[in-house]
Protein backbone atom coordinates (compact mmCIF):
# COMPACT_ATOMS: atom_id res chain seq x y z
CA UNK A 1 0.00 0.00 0.00
CA UNK A 2 2.77 2.68 -0.47
CA UNK A 3 1.63 3.71 -3.57
CA UNK A 4 -1.51 4.57 -1.32
CA UNK A 5 -0.15 6.21 0.92
CA UNK A 6 2.61 8.01 -1.61
CA UNK A 7 -0.62 9.88 -2.93
CA UNK A 8 -1.55 10.93 0.76
CA UNK A 9 1.67 12.98 1.38
CA UNK A 10 1.61 14.45 -2.60
CA UNK A 11 -1.99 15.28 -1.60
CA UNK A 12 -1.02 16.68 1.46
CA UNK A 13 1.53 18.81 0.25
CA UNK A 14 -1.09 20.03 -2.57
CA UNK A 15 -3.51 20.76 -0.42
CA UNK A 16 -1.73 23.05 2.34
CA UNK A 17 -0.58 25.19 -1.29
CA UNK A 18 -3.66 25.26 -2.81
CA UNK A 19 -5.05 26.63 1.12
CA UNK A 20 -2.31 29.21 1.63
CA UNK A 21 -3.59 30.51 -2.30
CA UNK A 22 -7.34 30.40 -1.51
CA UNK A 23 -6.74 32.07 1.57
CA UNK A 24 -4.61 35.14 0.63
CA UNK A 25 -6.60 35.30 -2.72
CA UNK A 26 -9.70 34.04 -2.32
CA UNK A 27 -10.44 35.92 1.07
CA UNK A 28 -8.04 38.57 0.39
CA UNK A 29 -9.48 40.30 -2.69
CA UNK A 30 -12.96 40.41 -1.46
CA UNK A 31 -11.37 42.06 1.57
CA UNK A 32 -9.71 45.13 -0.18
CA UNK A 33 -12.99 45.25 -2.74
CA UNK A 34 -14.98 45.36 0.86
CA UNK A 35 -12.47 48.35 1.89
CA UNK A 36 -12.55 49.91 -1.63
CA UNK A 37 -16.47 49.82 -0.72
CA UNK A 38 -15.95 51.60 2.42
CA UNK A 39 -13.55 54.28 1.38
CA UNK A 40 -16.39 54.81 -1.72
CA UNK A 41 -18.83 55.51 1.31
CA UNK A 42 -16.66 57.63 3.51
CA UNK A 43 -15.57 59.67 -0.09
CA UNK A 44 -19.33 59.83 -0.61
CA UNK A 45 -20.02 61.26 2.60
CA UNK A 46 -23.56 62.17 3.39
CA UNK A 47 -25.85 59.42 4.39
CA UNK A 48 -23.28 56.76 3.17
CA UNK A 49 -23.09 55.64 6.86
CA UNK A 50 -26.10 53.86 8.07
CA UNK A 51 -27.88 56.10 11.18
CA UNK A 52 -25.66 59.11 10.37
CA UNK A 53 -27.18 62.21 12.47
CA UNK A 54 -25.41 64.59 9.43
CA UNK A 55 -26.90 64.10 6.44
CA UNK A 56 -25.94 66.92 4.82
CA UNK A 57 -22.06 66.14 5.03
CA UNK A 58 -20.16 66.55 2.01
CA UNK A 59 -17.58 63.29 1.78
CA UNK A 60 -14.04 63.43 1.48
CA UNK A 61 -12.05 63.10 -2.16
CA UNK A 62 -9.06 61.25 -0.42
CA UNK A 63 -11.90 58.64 0.25
CA UNK A 64 -12.49 58.65 -3.84
CA UNK A 65 -9.57 58.69 -4.70
CA UNK A 66 -8.76 55.69 -2.25
CA UNK A 67 -11.76 53.95 -3.75
CA UNK A 68 -10.79 53.76 -7.11
CA UNK A 69 -7.23 52.36 -5.91
CA UNK A 70 -8.94 49.51 -4.49
CA UNK A 71 -10.81 48.95 -7.20
CA UNK A 72 -8.46 48.88 -9.18
CA UNK A 73 -6.16 46.84 -7.26
CA UNK A 74 -9.04 44.03 -7.38
CA UNK A 75 -9.78 44.41 -11.21
CA UNK A 76 -6.38 43.75 -11.97
CA UNK A 77 -6.30 40.54 -9.95
CA UNK A 78 -9.06 39.27 -12.14
CA UNK A 79 -7.53 40.24 -15.09
CA UNK A 80 -4.02 38.48 -14.18
CA UNK A 81 -6.51 35.41 -13.20
CA UNK A 82 -7.91 35.37 -16.69
CA UNK A 83 -5.08 35.81 -18.67
CA UNK A 84 -3.69 33.28 -16.48
CA UNK A 85 -6.68 30.57 -17.32
CA UNK A 86 -6.12 31.81 -20.70
CA UNK A 87 -2.49 31.33 -20.91
CA UNK A 88 -2.27 27.98 -19.36
CA UNK A 89 -4.99 26.54 -21.71
CA UNK A 90 -2.36 27.39 -24.47
CA UNK A 91 -0.26 25.78 -22.81
CA UNK A 92 2.15 28.87 -22.14
CA UNK A 93 3.75 29.59 -18.87
CA UNK A 94 3.04 33.07 -17.19
CA UNK A 95 5.25 35.19 -15.31
CA UNK A 96 4.04 37.92 -12.75
CA UNK A 97 7.72 39.54 -11.76
CA UNK A 98 6.73 42.26 -13.55
CA UNK A 99 3.66 44.36 -13.22
CA UNK A 100 1.84 43.54 -16.10
CA UNK A 101 1.76 39.88 -16.28
CA UNK A 102 3.70 38.77 -19.10
CA UNK A 103 3.18 35.13 -21.41
CA UNK A 104 6.45 33.23 -21.51
CA UNK A 105 6.87 30.05 -24.14
CA UNK A 106 5.48 27.06 -23.99
CA UNK A 107 6.40 25.09 -20.66
CA UNK B 1 -21.42 2.53 -32.82
CA UNK B 2 -19.04 5.31 -32.95
CA UNK B 3 -21.70 7.74 -33.57
CA UNK B 4 -23.33 6.39 -30.91
CA UNK B 5 -20.66 6.80 -28.18
CA UNK B 6 -20.31 10.19 -29.99
CA UNK B 7 -24.10 11.68 -29.35
CA UNK B 8 -24.07 10.29 -25.71
CA UNK B 9 -20.66 12.11 -25.09
CA UNK B 10 -22.42 14.95 -26.15
CA UNK B 11 -25.17 14.22 -24.20
CA UNK B 12 -23.31 13.92 -20.42
CA UNK B 13 -21.26 17.16 -21.77
CA UNK B 14 -24.75 18.82 -21.94
CA UNK B 15 -25.90 17.38 -18.58
CA UNK B 16 -22.42 18.27 -17.10
CA UNK B 17 -23.55 22.02 -18.87
CA UNK B 18 -26.73 22.30 -16.86
CA UNK B 19 -25.76 20.57 -13.87
CA UNK B 20 -22.73 23.05 -13.36
CA UNK B 21 -24.68 26.40 -13.82
CA UNK B 22 -25.56 26.37 -10.31
CA UNK B 23 -21.88 26.58 -9.34
CA UNK B 24 -21.12 29.24 -10.65
CA UNK B 25 -24.42 31.47 -10.50
CA UNK B 26 -26.61 30.41 -7.79
CA UNK B 27 -25.07 33.06 -5.58
CA UNK B 28 -26.06 35.68 -8.38
CA UNK B 29 -28.98 34.69 -8.97
CA UNK B 30 -29.88 34.34 -5.13
CA UNK B 31 -28.67 37.78 -4.07
CA UNK B 32 -30.34 39.04 -7.57
CA UNK B 33 -26.96 40.15 -8.86
CA UNK B 34 -28.13 39.16 -11.80
CA UNK B 35 -31.77 38.66 -13.13
CA UNK B 36 -31.54 34.15 -13.63
CA UNK B 37 -31.65 34.48 -17.48
CA UNK B 38 -29.09 36.60 -17.79
CA UNK B 39 -26.88 34.64 -15.55
CA UNK B 40 -27.35 31.27 -17.26
CA UNK B 41 -26.41 33.00 -20.61
CA UNK B 42 -23.06 34.86 -19.31
CA UNK B 43 -22.65 31.26 -17.67
CA UNK B 44 -23.06 29.85 -21.03
CA UNK B 45 -21.07 32.46 -22.89
CA UNK B 46 -18.07 31.88 -20.49
CA UNK B 47 -18.00 28.10 -20.47
CA UNK B 48 -18.13 27.91 -24.24
CA UNK B 49 -15.27 30.51 -24.39
CA UNK B 50 -13.71 28.75 -21.95
CA UNK B 51 -13.84 25.16 -23.75
CA UNK B 52 -12.01 27.10 -26.77
CA UNK B 53 -9.42 28.55 -24.88
CA UNK B 54 -7.94 25.65 -23.48
CA UNK B 55 -6.23 23.15 -26.18
CA UNK B 56 -4.55 21.33 -23.65
CA UNK B 57 -4.65 17.46 -24.64
CA UNK B 58 -7.10 15.83 -22.59
CA UNK B 59 -6.63 12.49 -23.94
CA UNK B 60 -5.17 11.31 -20.62
CA UNK B 61 -8.21 12.33 -18.47
CA UNK B 62 -10.04 9.16 -18.46
CA UNK B 63 -6.81 7.60 -17.96
CA UNK B 64 -6.29 8.77 -14.09
CA UNK B 65 -9.03 6.16 -13.13
CA UNK B 66 -9.33 3.40 -16.19
CA UNK B 67 -6.16 1.68 -17.91
CA UNK B 68 -7.00 1.87 -21.28
CA UNK B 69 -4.30 3.69 -22.37
CA UNK B 70 -0.53 3.61 -22.49
CA UNK B 71 0.63 7.23 -22.19
CA UNK B 72 3.79 6.17 -22.77
CA UNK B 73 3.00 5.00 -26.73
CA UNK B 74 4.11 7.04 -29.32
CA UNK B 75 1.52 6.20 -31.92
CA UNK B 76 -1.90 6.43 -31.13
CA UNK B 77 -2.77 2.78 -32.92
CA UNK B 78 -0.18 1.92 -30.38
CA UNK B 79 -1.39 3.65 -27.22
CA UNK B 80 -4.63 1.61 -27.07
CA UNK B 81 -4.23 -1.36 -24.32
CA UNK B 82 -7.46 -2.91 -25.31
CA UNK B 83 -8.90 -3.86 -28.60
CA UNK B 84 -10.85 -0.91 -30.00
CA UNK B 85 -14.50 -2.04 -29.89
CA UNK B 86 -14.20 -3.62 -26.43
CA UNK B 87 -12.84 0.18 -25.34
CA UNK B 88 -15.66 1.50 -26.87
CA UNK B 89 -18.13 -0.16 -25.13
CA UNK B 90 -16.34 0.40 -21.99
CA UNK B 91 -16.75 4.46 -22.94
CA UNK B 92 -20.12 4.36 -23.80
CA UNK B 93 -21.15 2.41 -20.57
CA UNK B 94 -19.77 4.48 -18.40
CA UNK B 95 -21.09 7.79 -19.73
CA UNK B 96 -24.47 6.24 -19.78
CA UNK B 97 -23.84 5.50 -16.15
CA UNK B 98 -22.82 8.96 -15.46
CA UNK B 99 -25.76 10.68 -17.44
CA UNK B 100 -28.22 8.89 -15.62
CA UNK B 101 -26.85 9.71 -11.97
CA UNK B 102 -26.66 13.00 -13.23
CA UNK B 103 -30.21 12.97 -14.02
CA UNK B 104 -30.93 11.33 -11.72
CA UNK B 105 -29.15 13.76 -8.59
CA UNK B 106 -30.92 16.84 -11.19
CA UNK B 107 -34.39 15.60 -10.19
CA UNK B 108 -33.14 15.81 -7.00
CA UNK B 109 -31.92 19.31 -6.84
CA UNK B 110 -28.71 17.80 -5.82
CA UNK B 111 -25.36 19.49 -7.00
CA UNK B 112 -23.00 15.94 -7.33
CA UNK B 113 -20.16 16.02 -9.33
CA UNK B 114 -20.34 15.53 -13.08
CA UNK B 115 -16.48 14.39 -13.25
CA UNK B 116 -17.47 11.94 -10.49
CA UNK B 117 -20.11 10.56 -12.07
CA UNK B 118 -18.11 10.32 -15.70
CA UNK B 119 -15.04 8.48 -13.23
CA UNK B 120 -17.85 6.30 -11.48
CA UNK B 121 -19.13 5.16 -14.85
CA UNK B 122 -16.03 4.31 -16.83
CA UNK B 123 -14.84 2.48 -13.79
CA UNK B 124 -17.91 0.45 -13.07
CA UNK B 125 -17.44 -0.40 -16.70
CA UNK B 126 -13.77 -1.52 -16.84
CA UNK B 127 -14.61 -3.67 -13.78
CA UNK B 128 -17.28 -5.34 -15.66
CA UNK B 129 -15.07 -5.34 -18.45
CA UNK B 130 -11.67 -6.06 -17.56
CA UNK B 131 -11.67 -6.72 -13.69
CA UNK B 132 -10.59 -5.43 -10.77
CA UNK B 133 -7.29 -4.82 -12.50
CA UNK B 134 -8.81 -2.52 -15.01
CA UNK B 135 -8.98 0.52 -12.53
CA UNK B 136 -6.13 2.35 -11.87
CA UNK B 137 -6.06 2.90 -7.64
CA UNK B 138 -3.29 4.75 -6.98
CA UNK B 139 -0.67 6.27 -8.57
CA UNK B 140 2.79 5.24 -9.33
CA UNK B 141 4.54 7.59 -6.12
CA UNK B 142 5.79 10.33 -8.24
CA UNK B 143 2.53 12.34 -8.64
CA UNK B 144 -0.99 12.50 -7.73
CA UNK B 145 -2.65 10.16 -9.91
CA UNK B 146 -5.43 7.13 -9.70
CA UNK B 147 -8.49 6.96 -8.09
CA UNK B 148 -7.07 7.82 -4.63
CA UNK B 149 -4.95 10.86 -6.06
CA UNK B 150 -7.45 12.33 -8.69
CA UNK B 151 -10.78 11.47 -7.16
CA UNK B 152 -11.14 10.66 -3.69
CA UNK B 153 -8.41 12.74 -1.73
CA UNK B 154 -9.32 15.84 -3.53
CA UNK B 155 -12.88 15.20 -2.87
CA UNK B 156 -12.22 15.28 0.53
CA UNK B 157 -10.26 18.29 0.56
CA UNK B 158 -11.65 20.54 -1.53
CA UNK B 159 -14.83 21.56 0.28
CA UNK B 160 -12.85 22.07 3.17
CA UNK B 161 -10.45 24.01 1.65
CA UNK B 162 -12.88 26.51 -0.03
CA UNK B 163 -15.22 26.69 2.87
CA UNK B 164 -12.21 27.93 5.01
CA UNK B 165 -11.42 30.50 2.11
CA UNK B 166 -14.93 31.75 1.71
CA UNK B 167 -15.40 32.25 5.56
CA UNK B 168 -12.45 34.02 6.28
CA UNK B 169 -13.48 36.24 3.54
CA UNK B 170 -16.92 36.34 4.38
CA UNK B 171 -15.95 37.36 7.97
CA UNK B 172 -13.20 40.04 6.22
CA UNK B 173 -16.14 41.49 4.72
CA UNK B 174 -18.57 42.10 6.75
CA UNK B 175 -15.94 43.47 9.55
CA UNK B 176 -14.67 45.98 7.50
CA UNK B 177 -18.12 47.12 5.70
CA UNK B 178 -20.04 47.55 9.47
CA UNK B 179 -21.62 50.57 9.54
CA UNK B 180 -21.53 51.46 5.70
CA UNK B 181 -25.37 52.41 4.60
CA UNK B 182 -26.89 49.13 1.76
CA UNK B 183 -26.75 51.15 -0.51
CA UNK B 184 -23.51 50.86 -1.13
CA UNK B 185 -22.35 47.73 -0.03
CA UNK B 186 -25.84 45.62 -1.86
CA UNK B 187 -24.96 47.84 -5.20
CA UNK B 188 -21.14 47.50 -4.65
CA UNK B 189 -20.87 43.96 -3.82
CA UNK B 190 -23.62 43.14 -6.80
CA UNK B 191 -20.90 44.26 -9.69
CA UNK B 192 -17.87 41.90 -7.15
CA UNK B 193 -20.33 39.05 -7.52
CA UNK B 194 -20.86 39.24 -12.05
CA UNK B 195 -16.42 39.44 -12.08
CA UNK B 196 -16.17 36.46 -9.67
CA UNK B 197 -19.11 34.24 -10.63
CA UNK B 198 -17.96 34.71 -14.58
CA UNK B 199 -14.27 33.59 -13.86
CA UNK B 200 -15.82 30.58 -11.88
CA UNK B 201 -18.18 30.05 -15.27
CA UNK B 202 -14.83 30.59 -17.56
CA UNK B 203 -12.45 27.96 -15.28
CA UNK B 204 -15.25 25.18 -15.63
CA UNK B 205 -15.76 25.87 -19.85
CA UNK B 206 -11.62 24.99 -19.83
CA UNK B 207 -11.62 22.04 -17.15
CA UNK B 208 -14.93 20.29 -17.81
CA UNK B 209 -15.52 20.45 -21.53
CA UNK B 210 -12.16 19.01 -21.69
CA UNK B 211 -13.08 15.50 -20.07
CA UNK B 212 -15.62 15.34 -23.36
CA UNK B 213 -14.03 16.55 -25.64
CA UNK B 214 -10.96 13.59 -24.01
CA UNK B 215 -13.46 10.91 -24.35
CA UNK B 216 -14.65 12.06 -27.79
CA UNK B 217 -11.56 11.61 -29.27
CA UNK B 218 -10.30 8.25 -27.41
CA UNK B 219 -13.40 6.85 -29.40
CA UNK B 220 -11.95 8.18 -32.57
CA UNK B 221 -8.50 6.88 -31.97
CA UNK B 222 -10.19 3.40 -30.78
CA UNK B 223 -11.88 3.31 -34.34
CA UNK B 224 -8.98 4.37 -36.30
CA UNK B 225 -10.63 7.67 -37.19
CA UNK B 226 -7.53 9.71 -35.43
CA UNK B 227 -4.03 9.18 -35.41
CA UNK B 228 -2.56 12.11 -33.09
CA UNK B 229 -2.03 11.85 -29.53
CA UNK B 230 -1.23 15.54 -29.12
CA UNK B 231 -4.16 16.99 -30.69
CA UNK B 232 -8.15 17.02 -30.91
CA UNK B 233 -9.82 17.55 -34.10
CA UNK B 234 -11.50 21.01 -34.42
CA UNK B 235 -15.17 19.50 -35.11
CA UNK B 236 -14.90 17.74 -31.68
CA UNK B 237 -13.98 21.01 -30.06
CA UNK B 238 -16.74 22.94 -31.95
CA UNK B 239 -19.65 20.33 -30.86
CA UNK B 240 -18.56 20.14 -27.60
CA UNK B 241 -18.02 23.66 -26.52
CA UNK B 242 -21.37 24.13 -28.40
CA UNK B 243 -22.90 21.05 -25.96
CA UNK B 244 -21.77 22.28 -22.96
CA UNK B 245 -22.62 25.97 -23.31
CA UNK B 246 -26.32 24.86 -24.08
CA UNK B 247 -26.63 22.69 -21.18
CA UNK B 248 -25.47 25.66 -19.31
CA UNK B 249 -27.93 28.03 -20.75
CA UNK B 250 -31.14 25.56 -20.11
CA UNK B 251 -29.60 26.14 -16.50
CA UNK B 252 -30.06 23.42 -14.12
CA UNK B 253 -32.53 25.09 -11.86
CA UNK B 254 -33.40 22.50 -9.40
CA UNK B 255 -29.51 22.73 -8.41
CA UNK B 256 -29.42 26.65 -8.45
CA UNK B 257 -32.03 26.41 -6.38
CA UNK B 258 -30.77 24.18 -3.53
CA UNK B 259 -27.40 26.05 -3.93
CA UNK B 260 -28.66 29.66 -3.61
CA UNK B 261 -31.19 29.30 -1.50
CA UNK B 262 -31.40 25.68 0.54
CA UNK B 263 -27.79 26.31 2.24
CA UNK B 264 -27.14 29.63 3.14
CA UNK B 265 -29.50 32.77 2.82
CA UNK B 266 -27.16 34.71 0.77
CA UNK B 267 -26.31 38.07 0.36
CA UNK B 268 -24.47 40.25 -1.85
CA UNK B 269 -21.29 40.52 0.39
CA UNK B 270 -21.43 36.80 1.06
CA UNK B 271 -21.89 35.85 -3.17
CA UNK B 272 -18.58 37.55 -3.30
CA UNK B 273 -16.45 35.96 -0.77
CA UNK B 274 -17.76 32.68 -2.36
CA UNK B 275 -17.12 33.30 -5.63
CA UNK B 276 -13.90 34.89 -5.04
CA UNK B 277 -12.87 31.81 -2.74
CA UNK B 278 -14.52 29.29 -5.44
CA UNK B 279 -12.17 30.83 -8.27
CA UNK B 280 -9.02 30.90 -6.07
CA UNK B 281 -9.20 27.70 -5.10
CA UNK B 282 -10.18 26.12 -8.59
CA UNK B 283 -7.12 28.23 -10.36
CA UNK B 284 -4.43 27.22 -7.07
CA UNK B 285 -5.59 23.41 -7.78
CA UNK B 286 -5.34 23.71 -11.57
CA UNK B 287 -2.13 25.32 -11.42
CA UNK B 288 -0.69 22.90 -8.71
CA UNK B 289 -2.16 20.27 -10.83
CA UNK B 290 -4.55 18.99 -8.04
CA UNK B 291 -7.53 17.87 -9.57
CA UNK B 292 -10.88 18.64 -8.08
CA UNK B 293 -14.74 19.10 -8.66
CA UNK B 294 -16.56 22.43 -9.17
CA UNK B 295 -19.39 21.26 -7.69
CA UNK B 296 -17.50 20.03 -4.28
CA UNK B 297 -15.31 23.96 -4.33
CA UNK B 298 -19.07 25.86 -5.09
CA UNK B 299 -20.83 24.10 -2.09
CA UNK B 300 -17.74 24.23 0.21
CA UNK B 301 -18.03 27.90 -0.42
CA UNK B 302 -21.09 28.62 -0.07
CA UNK B 303 -21.47 26.87 3.42
CA UNK B 304 -18.19 28.96 4.60
CA UNK B 305 -20.19 32.42 4.03
CA UNK B 306 -23.00 30.86 6.57
CA UNK B 307 -20.41 29.95 8.78
CA UNK B 308 -18.17 33.42 8.34
CA UNK B 309 -21.05 35.84 8.81
CA UNK B 310 -21.99 36.70 12.38
CA UNK B 311 -25.22 35.40 12.95
CA UNK B 312 -25.96 33.26 9.29
CA UNK B 313 -27.30 29.79 9.79
CA UNK B 314 -26.24 26.61 7.83
CA UNK B 315 -29.15 24.22 6.89
CA UNK B 316 -26.84 21.27 7.75
CA UNK B 317 -29.58 18.76 6.96
CA UNK B 318 -29.26 19.75 3.55
CA UNK B 319 -25.67 19.94 3.32
CA UNK B 320 -25.65 16.65 4.95
CA UNK B 321 -27.81 15.40 1.80
CA UNK B 322 -25.54 16.75 -0.42
CA UNK B 323 -22.80 14.48 1.03
CA UNK B 324 -24.63 11.40 1.49
CA UNK B 325 -25.03 12.21 -2.63
CA UNK B 326 -21.13 13.00 -3.19
CA UNK B 327 -20.43 10.01 -1.26
CA UNK B 328 -22.73 7.72 -3.36
CA UNK B 329 -22.07 9.60 -6.59
CA UNK B 330 -18.59 6.96 -7.85
CA UNK B 331 -20.72 3.97 -6.88
CA UNK B 332 -24.12 4.51 -8.12
CA UNK B 333 -22.96 5.90 -10.95
CA UNK B 334 -20.39 2.40 -11.32
CA UNK B 335 -23.06 0.44 -10.85
CA UNK B 336 -25.34 1.66 -13.94
CA UNK B 337 -21.84 1.88 -15.99
CA UNK B 338 -21.49 -1.97 -14.89
CA UNK B 339 -25.01 -2.67 -15.65
CA UNK B 340 -24.59 -1.39 -19.33
CA UNK B 341 -21.59 -3.00 -19.90
CA UNK B 342 -23.41 -6.12 -19.15
CA UNK B 343 -26.22 -5.65 -20.93
CA UNK B 344 -24.27 -4.13 -23.99
CA UNK B 345 -21.89 -7.74 -23.75
CA UNK B 346 -25.51 -10.02 -23.58
CA UNK B 347 -25.99 -8.68 -26.86
CA UNK B 348 -22.84 -8.73 -28.27
CA UNK B 349 -21.28 -5.17 -28.43
CA UNK B 350 -22.40 -3.82 -31.25
CA UNK B 351 -26.77 -4.54 -31.10
CA UNK B 352 -25.79 -3.92 -27.33
CA UNK B 353 -24.88 -0.64 -27.85
CA UNK B 354 -28.24 0.17 -29.57
CA UNK B 355 -29.73 -1.75 -26.72
CA UNK B 356 -27.74 0.37 -23.90
CA UNK B 357 -28.74 3.73 -25.73
CA UNK B 358 -32.53 2.99 -26.35
CA UNK B 359 -32.39 2.39 -22.28
CA UNK B 360 -30.82 5.72 -21.94
CA UNK B 361 -33.04 7.35 -23.87
CA UNK B 362 -35.94 5.51 -22.02
CA UNK B 363 -34.56 6.53 -18.49
CA UNK B 364 -34.14 10.15 -19.45
CA UNK B 365 -37.52 10.55 -20.98
CA UNK B 366 -39.17 9.02 -17.26
CA UNK B 367 -36.95 11.52 -15.61
CA UNK B 368 -37.82 14.34 -17.79
CA UNK B 369 -41.24 13.72 -17.07
CA UNK B 370 -40.78 13.42 -13.69
CA UNK B 371 -39.52 16.49 -13.24
CA UNK B 372 -42.40 18.45 -15.02
CA UNK B 373 -44.74 17.56 -12.19
CA UNK B 374 -42.77 20.47 -10.06
CA UNK B 375 -41.04 22.29 -12.12
CA UNK B 376 -38.16 24.37 -10.96
CA UNK B 377 -37.50 27.64 -13.51
CA UNK B 378 -36.49 30.79 -13.43
CA UNK B 379 -39.76 32.30 -12.42
CA UNK B 380 -39.42 30.39 -9.44
CA UNK B 381 -35.74 29.80 -8.37
CA UNK B 382 -35.48 32.25 -5.88
CA UNK B 383 -38.80 31.36 -3.71
CA UNK B 384 -38.79 31.34 -0.17
CA UNK B 385 -37.15 27.92 0.95
CA UNK B 386 -39.11 25.94 2.78
CA UNK B 387 -37.68 24.00 5.74
CA UNK B 388 -40.86 22.30 6.71
CA UNK B 389 -40.48 19.83 3.27
CA UNK B 390 -36.57 20.29 3.19
CA UNK B 391 -37.24 21.50 -0.89
CA UNK B 392 -39.93 22.22 -2.38
CA UNK B 393 -38.31 20.36 -5.61
CA UNK B 394 -38.50 17.14 -4.86
CA UNK B 395 -42.03 15.15 -5.76
CA UNK B 396 -44.01 13.25 -2.89
CA UNK B 397 -42.61 10.02 -2.28
CA UNK B 398 -39.47 10.35 -4.89
CA UNK B 399 -37.27 11.17 -2.14
CA UNK B 400 -36.58 7.64 -1.56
Amino acid sequence: MSAFNDDVRLAGEAIWKVLLVSAVLGAGLPAVFALGIRSLAWGTGGEARAGSTSPGRSGSPVGKVLAVFLFVVVAYAIVAGLIYIIASGQGKDISFSHVVPTIGGTS
Amino acid sequence: MLVLVVVTALGFDFTNGFHDTGNAMAASIATGALKPRLAVALSAAMNLLGAFLSVAVALTVTNAVVKTFDSTATSASQALTVPGDKLLSIVLAGLIGGIVWNLLTWLLGLPSSSSHALFGGLMGAAIAAIGWNGVNWVGDGTKLDGVVGKVLLPAVASPVVAAIAAGIGTWLIYRITVGVAARFSESGFRWGQIGTASLVSLAHGTNDAQKTMGVVTLALIATGHWDHLDSIPFWVKLICAASIALGTYLGGWRIIRTLGKGLVEIESPQGVAAEASSAAVILASSHLGFALSTTHVATGSIVGTGLGKPGAEVRWAVAGRMVVGWLLTLPAAGVVGAAMWGIGNLFGLAAGSIVQFVILVAVAGYLYARSRRQPVGAHNVNDAWDAGTTSPTIPTGAAA
